[in-house]
């Protein structure tokens, strides 16, 4: 027992030194030479790019690849499907249906308000997200056969009904200004992402993220069958609410703040499952931890490997494409 | 007082009446058969006793009305063995058995050490020994089972409905259950309901045996006091042409033996 848990302990250490070495690395690599002789020599410029270009991205990293594994550990348990994650059941296309829209109603804001343009962007994005889930769930209860593959195929009904309404926001988005962002921001990436606006959805996600783990235990109650679950004492309607509320306004943070990130919410989870061969709370962790590695290397790899800055679910695509893949020959993805 | 009571339930699905106006009751320290061809209704009983299914009619346990009890109060009074659980994540046997204190502990609570201890005690009375850290997913069918048995009989409550629990398991493991039920049982002065698909299995661990056919207790049978061939007749025309005989094993101990005719 003693054992157990100290490989158990192991890994966590691991984990986060893992994450701790690929930050430092993050924070160093850029088109920008930063100098750390010149950063405790106090340079202004070093500093400023230090601060508003490298550690708010960094943190992003950090903290929505850590939030977007976590989320997908929940979205898997909850539906009871290993292939559930919030870009599969198209909570993330909805969130970017709903950004897309914030940006075209937001974009009437001054630059002065530009904390009113990113909240604004942030509710939309929740809002899509939110609507995006409920329709999927709302479908899924309308088939006749409850297998766990309709959630799935009700989600691919709602990611294209989002990417439908996407389409329709472009067309009719100015091609100067918001078709630009709406396009830069739907490929995902950490470039635009600035401190004093990642702020407010970074509270709003760890309050999110720490509450879903508070709950951790509710969780797996909800991996049993819904009569199983209800004559073990669980509420199942009322915490499978609160829970998918939870991920869903944790999902939406992100994807308001990183755009649309393919992925990691699928591959995290049973990276961390391959690894402890549990779905204990530090298995949830873990998948965070997996979810930030990815999602830094991603960004490191998404701003280094080109002239230009490249989205970065080109490379969570490059890794989790083939992943998908692996599940389903391997018959781990039992829909 | 009853211990269980089941009042005039009428329940089915959409607007097939599976279950008519089925009422019974159940004493403490008695375990209850119920018994029938399939599809009789078996579970939807459970389904209706659990709160799960739209029905009309009451489930009282100890005069309580469970109807107007909330999941947690009610899994506080009974807990159930589904036939096959619904479990489908890499979780330990132990993990599972301390789902069954979910109805004790608070929303965000964890279990104490004591909780854990008792859990270990419970793994190895159903015959799980050394497997609590064993993955719930590499287990047999049987022990799958067990296993959920195990979660029941964690959560402490005095009423215990199974759903032919002996579907999955060996001869060896079948006798097993069924002897630590009669046991926790009589030590804990609680109560059970069991369906079994094996009649004979039946008949020889339940003191009272209910048979529902159509949709309606059909025939009530008592151990020790309706007689063989009365049993006989009521068998036999639920499961065709049958006979009971009494033989005695060589410890001694009187088993009845069912036997089909042509």
């Amino acid at each position: 027992m003693m054992s157990k848990s100290l490989s158990r302990n192991k890994i966590q250490i691991i984990g986060i030194l893992t994450v701790v070495v690929l930050a430092a690395i993050s924070l160093y690599v850029g088109k920008f030479p930063l100098e750390i002789s010149e950063l405790l020599a106090g340079n202004e410029l070093h500093w400023k790019v230090f601060v508003n270009l490298r550690l708010s991205r960094t943190l992003v990293g950090l903290w929505g690849g850590f939030a977007l594994g976590v989320t997908g550990f929940v979205y898997q348990t909850l539906f009871r499907n290993p292939l559930a994650a919030p870009d599969i059941i198209g909570v993330s296309s909805g969130a970017s249906a709903g950004a897309a829209a914030g940006i075209l109603f937001c974009s009437g804001f001054s630059a002065d308000v530009l904390l009113l343009q990113i909240t604004g962007v942030t509710f939309f994005s929740f809002v899509g997200a939110l609507t995006a889930v409920v329709l999927a769930l709302i479908l899924s209860r309308l088939a006749s056969s409850n297998s766990k593959s309709t959630i799935i195929l009700a989600g691919i009904a709602v990611h294209s009904l989002a990417q439908t309404v996407l389409m329709v926001l472009k067309m009719v988005a100015d091609p100067e200004k918001e078709l630009a962002s709406i396009e830069y921001w739907i490929m995902g990436s950490l470039n635009s992402v600035r401190m004093q606006v990642m702020a407010g959805n970074m509270v709003l996600c760890v309050i999110c993220i720490v509450v879903i783990f508070m709950l951790h235990r509710q969780l797996l109650l909800l991996a049993a069958d819904e009569v199983e679950a209800r004559m073990m004492g669980v509420n199942v309607e009322r915490l499978r609410l609160i829970l998918l509320v939870l991920a869903t306004l944790t999902v939406a943070s992100v994807v308001s703040i990183a755009g649309l990130v393919s992925f990691v919410g699928l591959f995290a989870p049973h990276a961390a499952r391959m690894i402890t061969k549990n779905n204990r709370i530090e298995t949830m962790f873990l998948a965070g931890i997996v979810g930030s590695c990815l999602l830094i290397i991603a960004d490191i790899l998404a701003r280094s490997i080109a002239a230009t800055e490249l989205p970065i679910s080109i490379f969570t695509s490059l890794i989790g494409a083939p992943f998908l893949i692996y599940l389903v020959v391997k018959g781990k993805a039992d829909i | 007082m009853n211990h269980f009571e089941v009042q005039n339930l009428t329940a089915g699905y959409g607007n097939n009446t599976v279950l008519e106006n089925i009422s019974f009751e159940t004493q403490r320290g008695e375990l209850v058969g119920v018994i029938g061809p399939n599809g009789c209704g078996k579970t939807t009983l459970y389904k209706a006793i659990c709160n799960s299914l739209p029905h009309e009619g009451g489930c009282y346990i100890d005069g309580i009305e469970l109807e107007n009890l909330s999941p947690r109060e009610l899994a506080r009074l009974c807990a159930y063995v589904p036939q096959r659980s619904g479990i489908t994540i890499d979780i330990s046997v132990l993990d599972v058995v301390l789902q069954g204190t979910n109805p004790r502990l608070k929303l965000l609570e964890y279990p104490s050490a004591d909780m854990i201890e008792r859990a270990i005690e419970i793994i190895e009375s159903v015959g799980l020994t050394g497997k609590e850290n064993m993955n719930y997913m590499h287990l047999s069918e049987g022990q799958k089972q067990l296993c959920i048995y195990a979660r029941a009989i964690m959560s402490g409550a005095k009423l215990l409905l199974l759903d032919e629990p002996e579907s999955s398991l060996d001869f060896r493991y079948r006798y097993q259950l069924l002897c630590s039920l009669k046991e926790w049982i009589r030590t804990n002065e609680s109560g059970a309901i069991i369906t079994l698909h094996d009649p004979t299995l039946a008949l020889n661990f339940c003191d009272r045996l209910i048979v529902i056919a159509e949709g309606r207790i059909y025939a009530e049978l008592k151990r020790n006091i309706t007689s063989l061939e009365e049993m006989e007749e009521k068998l036999s025309s639920i499961y065709g042409p049958l006979s009971l005989q009494k033989c005695v094993n060589k410890s001694g101990y009187e088993q009845i033996v069912m036997l089909k005719e042509n």
